[in-house]
């Protein structure tokens, strides 16, 4: 099985990665406890049906794809006012204690075997610090990824009454060959009141594995959401959770996606309804040309406490090409009678009326499609409230069409 | 119509779904499953060499599966001893082919039929009765018009002997073959009694054929098997209905269902089932639908502790079409997994899945569906709606819809709600004089209407008392 790669990793370069990053005895023992975890943890899970399994992460070769001590990467934090955006040495020396609070709180280190790897051996990391009281927009973080392997982690931590908007790029850069792979966790802990904007822009190059778990509690009457659109990449793997822990805290999940010849986008939202009146939006569009192929799965799930709860999801697939293929599973899970939950999912093809109503006007079918096709992206863009990572995404859709 | 309700007004409801009978059994095959006994079962139906080798493949395939249990969600199936389960019973009676009309049966069968009111069925819309007692039919009755059209009607293990080269074609092998799944399998192995429906090209039958299933023997299972085969141009309409009195051990059911609607043909299925709460509900059933044909699965899943069931249908031909409508409730310490499997595998065909489901009392109810749309399955669209309704905090109610999709011409939709009884909708009818009680049976068989309205009467009084009773002085 290529899930061995553990057998190439040692203590000793676990230790060394702790070490460079002038580490306290906690964080190397959780990583420690990770590397030994390994062993007996499962791929995270994905979609069967009768005969199939909707994503094939044992296929891949990690061993050839990880290489622990190489990493490089490129990282630019922009900072604003009031808000520590720390890169990890400096994170582990101004916020120890904020560090020991909140490390794998949210995510679980060994969660599933990808995890605890990430875990292991992450050398890129970030803690986004927002304290009580900080309003503050435009923290941004660009992650260029210069080496075969990076394993990247975020910490974000708003106290209370404070609000943070944060915009994290993710390509790939200049001087790297072959096949890659990258691994991101993101933890984020809402305070009380607190408002979080967290999104994501996925454009890595398309020879990149990618696997990417991003997951946060939110704290009564706190906010907290999730835009994440995936461009780049081969195969991509992400799973983007909340927990809603506090009465009245809500979430959002906002995703995109738009994939082009081979690749693979396996795609989750999850939220977890655990207390009163919380609400839960999902929304998800993508677009499917060539042989691309999407599995998304969506969890709506209500807890026995969760009173008064709502909770929405739609995810909507257009497929431009026949050799595509889009599979859904929609899932809702309610153990609370008092609650108002809906979902949909819908798979189809550009409408031929809207095309003969675009061409019978003049305008050629293939600039009609990509009109028809920005246009179908319009509704998840709009609940885009960070403008520079919605116009980031309308010029990737757009250099994308043909 | 009428005279049905006022039978089923008489009858007292309780006494008309729950009741036991003392046993006679002429033959029992010992507890447990193995090779001897399937042989003894194919032996004593005098089957012939292909019947008996199928039960020794599908044994040996019973064995080497693993019970499902990775699934999200399921129903614990860990409690099923199968050890223990008498897969074969056939009832005490003198004909060894069923008797010839009602008045034959023993007095023993009529009463348990009469509580079940199926004379009053057969006076109103009765076409044909099979009704199984234990694991035999063991009354059939035909009328005449059809036996001319060439309908056949019969129970399955006569179909074997006396229409065996039809159905050693269509006998699990191309839709429901054993290694399916587990339970499939047993069913493969053990399996005893059902019906047979043969209808010929351009024949329709205008009536309903109806068979009603029970069980009554504790520690037993019933593993009936029903084939239908509709010819080019038939169409006709199946009903199965079961309603089993309450024991204290656990039951296995494990049925098998098989239809092959030819083209332009049109079957309808339809099932009301309340095994009782000790039950364990496993069947299997699949349709094959060839060009321009159309499928249609109505069933309403009340009883059973545990119920796993998706009935599925393969459009196999262009223009075919399939429509499930279901309707689960389930009370307290009922587990109902239930749903719909459809593979569009040409182009135009069309699926749509309409479920709805009533959890109170701690009762758990799960939509779980597939619809696979194959490549060059253009012009195909599936449009799957869930509505869930539960009574109280003590019930769950989770929809998981899976949607593989490999053709880009297509229109498919999906949607789920879930919401709680109205306290408006409640107290709209309460301050027009009804009581609580009322006004949510009103409410609920307002939300389960597009099931009972596609079955014929006497069903829909049933269904519909059914689950009157399950909501009885249990509500506030």
């Amino acid at each position: 099985m290529s899930t061995q790669v553990h057998a190439n990793l040692t203590e000793e370069q676990v230790q060394q990665i702790s070490d460079e990053l002038d580490e306290p005895e906690w964080l190397l023992e959780t990583r420690l406890e990770a590397l030994d975890a390994l062993e007996d943890l499962e791929m995270p899970d994905v979609i069967r049906t009768p005969g199939r399994q909707w994503t094939n992460l044992d296929a891949l070769d990690y061993e050839t794809l990880v290489d622990p001590l190489e990493w490089e990467q490129e990282k630019d934090r922009v900072e604003a006012e009031g808000v520590d955006v720390l890169a990890w040495d400096e994170a582990v020396e101004q916020h120890g204690d904020v560090l020991e609070e909140h490390f794998g709180s949210v995510v679980d280190p060994q969660r599933d075997y990808l995890t605890a790897l990430s875990t292991a051996l992450f050398s890129a990391g970030t803690l986004v610090y927002v304290p009580e009281g900080v309003d503050a927009e435009d923290v941004k973080i660009r992650t260029t990824m210069n080496s075969r392997s990076l394993f990247n982690y975020t910490l974000v931590v708003a106290e209370e009454s404070s609000s943070v908007t944060i915009l994290e790029r993710q390509s790939t850069g200049e001087n790297v060959e072959g096949d890659q792979y990258y691994s991101g966790v993101v933890e984020a802990v809402a305070g009380e009141n607190a408002s979080v904007q967290y999104g994501a822009l996925q454009n890595l190059a398309e020879d990149t594995y990618n696997f990417q778990v991003k997951r946060g509690h939110t704290d009564q009457y706190a906010t907290l959401d999730w835009i994440e659109g995936n461009i780049g990449s081969r195969l991509t793997k992400t799973s983007v959770e909340t927990r809603l822990l506090g009465d009245s805290s809500e979430s959002q999940i906002v995703g995109a996606f738009f994939g082009h010849e081979d690749q693979h986008f396996d795609l989750g939202s999850r939220v977890w309804h655990e207390a009163e009146h919380t609400t839960a939006d999902l929304v998800t569009r993508g677009v499917l040309d060539d042989e691309a192929r999407s599995v998304y799965e969506g969890v709506q799930d209500v807890g026995r406490d969760a009173w008064d709860t709502n909770s929405y999801q739609r995810e909507n697939t257009l497929m431009l090409s026949d050799d595509s293929e889009a599979d859904a599973s929609p899932k809702l899970i309610i153990n609370n009678h008092d609650t108002e939950a809906s979902h949909s999912a819908t798979v189809g093809q550009v409408s031929e009326e809207d095309m003969f109503y675009m061409t019978s006007r003049g305008v050629d079918p293939e600039s009609a499609e990509n009109m028809l096709v920005e246009g179908f992206f319009r509704p998840v863009l709009e609940e885009v409230a960070v403008d520079e990572l919605r116009e980031d995404l309308e010029e990737l859709i757009a250099a994308r069409l043909r | 119509m009428s005279s049905d309700q006022d039978h089923l007004k008489e009858t007292d409801t309780e006494a008309r779904f729950e009741f036991k009978k003392e046993e006679s059994s002429a033959f029992e095959t010992e507890a447990g499953l193995t090779e001897e006994t399937v042989r003894v079962i194919s032996e004593d139906k005098d089957e012939p060499d292909w019947m008996l080798e199928r039960r020794l493949r599908a044994l040996e395939q019973f064995q080497q599966m693993p019970m499902p249990t990775d699934w999200p969600g399921q129903p614990d199936l860990s409690e099923i001893d199968i050890e223990n389960i008498v897969p074969y019973i056939r009832p005490d009676i003198e004909t060894r082919g069923g008797a010839e009309s009602w008045e034959d049966l023993p007095e023993e069968i009529q009463d348990t039929f009469d509580k079940l009111g199926i004379p009053e069925a057969e006076k109103n819309a009765l076409s044909g009765v099979g009704a199984q007692y234990e694991s035999e039919i063991v009354y059939q009755n035909m009328q005449e018009q059809w036996e001319e059209k060439g309908v056949i009607f019969c129970d399955m293990d006569e179909a074997v002997r006396e229409h065996e080269e039809i159905v050693k074609e269509h006998f699990m092998t191309k839709c429901v073959p054993p290694s399916d799944n587990k339970f499939a399998a047993l069913h493969g192995a053990v399996w005893s009694g059902g019906s047979f429906v043969y209808v010929p090209e351009d024949v329709t039958v205008e009536m309903p054929i109806q068979a009603y299933f029970r069980m009554n023997s504790e520690g037993m299972g019933q593993f009936e098997h029903t084939l239908i085969v509709a010819e080019e141009n038939s169409e006709v309409h199946y009903i199965e209905g079961c309603s089993a009195p309450q024991y204290a051990t656990h039951n296995l059911h494990s049925g098998g269902v098989e239809v092959f609607v030819g083209e332009n043909a049109h079957v309808q299925y339809s099932t009301v089932q309340n095994w009782s709460k000790n039950t364990y509900n496993l069947n299997t059933k699949r349709a094959i639908v060839e060009a321009d044909g159309t499928m249609e699965w109505v069933s309403g899943s009340m009883g059973s502790k545990a119920t796993m069931l998706y009935p599925s249908t393969v459009l196999k031909g262009p223009g075919a079409t399939d429509n499930h409508i279901t309707i689960a409730f389930a009370g307290e310490g009922q587990n109902i997994d239930t749903g719909a499997k459809v593979y569009h595998n040409a182009p135009d065909t069309k699926s749509t899945i309409e479920s709805k489901s009533i959890s109170k009392d701690g009762g758990r109810t799960n939509y779980r569906g597939l619809v696979h749309i194959s490549d060059g399955a253009e012009d195909s669209s599936t449009s799957v709606e869930c509505d869930a309704l539960m009574f109280d905090n003590e019930s769950t109610s989770d929809t998981m819809p899976y949607m593989e999709i490999q053709e880009n011409k297509v229109d498919v939709a999906h949607e789920a709600t879930v919401g709680k009884i109205g306290d408006e909708d409640v107290f709209y009818l309460q301050s027009r004089g009804l009581d609580d009680d009322d006004a949510k049976q009103m409410i609920v068989a307002g939300f389960i209407e597009p099931i009972t309205e596609e079955l014929p009467i006497e069903y829909a009084v049933e269904l519909n008392r059914l689950i009157e009773l399950e909501m009885e002085g249990s509500l506030g």
